[in-house]
């Protein structure tokens, strides 16, 4: 249930936020999520709501923005994008000398806010 | 009103990550994030590490546990610097517990720390903590089907202990799958097959760690 320490350290970042820009409340708090950062999204927006009394997110949503796997193979230099959360071959090849470069996002990257 | 703003949700985790590390550093310390299942055999492992490397490395524990004092009890009666935390339920260690538990450590008079994490597969992986390598075990009792089913942890780790290699005779288990699988998730994870319990194979694991402590 690691769900519940990310739910908790986006409550503390979106809070120290909002007291540093003066924002007196959140609607909205919009997340990426990584297909391969681990996270079950449904979980993540349980304890979400479970945390949320007595932070600045109280009344908020919390809205998760699924990135899938994608990588680079360096074997037939093509750009993919993966439906599996594991990439162990590239799709297009079946070369095992890729990198990933997304599905690992984990990050705040939008909050809809009282003024 | 829409505010953009691009803020990693584990910034805070990393930033006393980061600090821990620098801290372990200065001190000379090297540490490592001992992760595996519960009952895998972290704490028998630990207890016969220290044994052999007794007069060669200093060792120092962060036992870390959902509660109880039990790991750690085992370990001061090595005769080595031990401190326990109870995270009260969550599953893993974070950066915070253990600069906490910094403090408590005689850094000067260690050239090893080991952490030993919360038993659980899936949760310890995600968070940094400050160590220079994540070790895994995973017991081949546990079956050979684990590193498709726990990618993360395989990923993550430089080492992986394939612990109570002793009972292979009684088991159904593929120890070549777990192998090829685990490499396919990382293929500069380095292997050791043992048994904490008779012994067998930990002269490798011991060398291995007794030369990272070296290389620091």
């Amino acid at each position: 249930m690691h769900e519940l320490s990310i739910a908790r350290n986006i409550l503390e970042l979106v809070d120290a936020t909002c007291h540093e820009q003066g924002y007196s409340g959140v609607e909205t708090v919009r997340v990426n999520v990584g297909k391969a950062s681990g996270i079950m999204t449904d979980a993540l927006v349980f304890a979400f709501n479970c945390a949320k009394d007595e932070t600045l997110s109280v009344n908020a949503t919390l809205e998760i923005h699924e990135i899938p796997v994608g990588g680079r193979c360096r074997e037939c230099n093509s750009d993919f994008i993966s439906q599996e959360t594991i990439v162990l071959n590239c799709p297009r090849c079946g070369g095992a000398a890729f990198e990933i470069t997304t599905g690992h996002e984990l990050e705040i990257f939008e909050l809809e806010v009282d003024g | 009103m829409k505010v953009k703003m691009v803020k990693k949700i584990l910034e805070a985790n990393d930033r006393i990550a980061a600090g821990n590390r620098a801290l372990l550093a200065n001190h000379k310390v090297e540490a490592v994030n001992l992760m595996s299942a519960p009952g895998a055999g972290k704490t028998t492992l630990l207890e016969k590490t220290i044994r052999a490397l007794d007069g060669r490395v200093r060792i120092g524990v962060i036992e870390g546990d959902i509660q109880g004092t039990h790991d750690a009890e085992v370990i001061s009666g090595l005769d080595v610097p031990v401190v326990q935390i109870n995270t009260g339920g969550a599953c893993h260690l974070d950066a915070n517990m253990i600069s906490d538990m910094l403090q408590e450590m005689p850094l000067d008079e260690l050239d090893l720390l080991v952490i030993e994490n919360v038993g659980n597969l899936v949760c310890p992986a995600e968070f940094d903590v400050g160590e220079s390598a994540k070790i895994m075990l995973l017991s081949i009792t546990e079956g050979d089907d684990k590193p498709l089913k726990y990618p993360l942890m395989f990923q993550k780790s430089e080492v992986l202990i394939l612990n109570k290699i002793d009972l292979a005779p009684y088991l159904d288990v593929d120890m070549e799958k777990i192998r090829s699988d685990a490499k396919k998730l990382n293929p500069d994870l380095k292997i050791f097959d043992l048994s904490a319990r008779n012994g067998q194979g930990m002269e490798d694991w011991c060398r291995w760690l007794e030369d990272k402590v070296k290389s620091r």
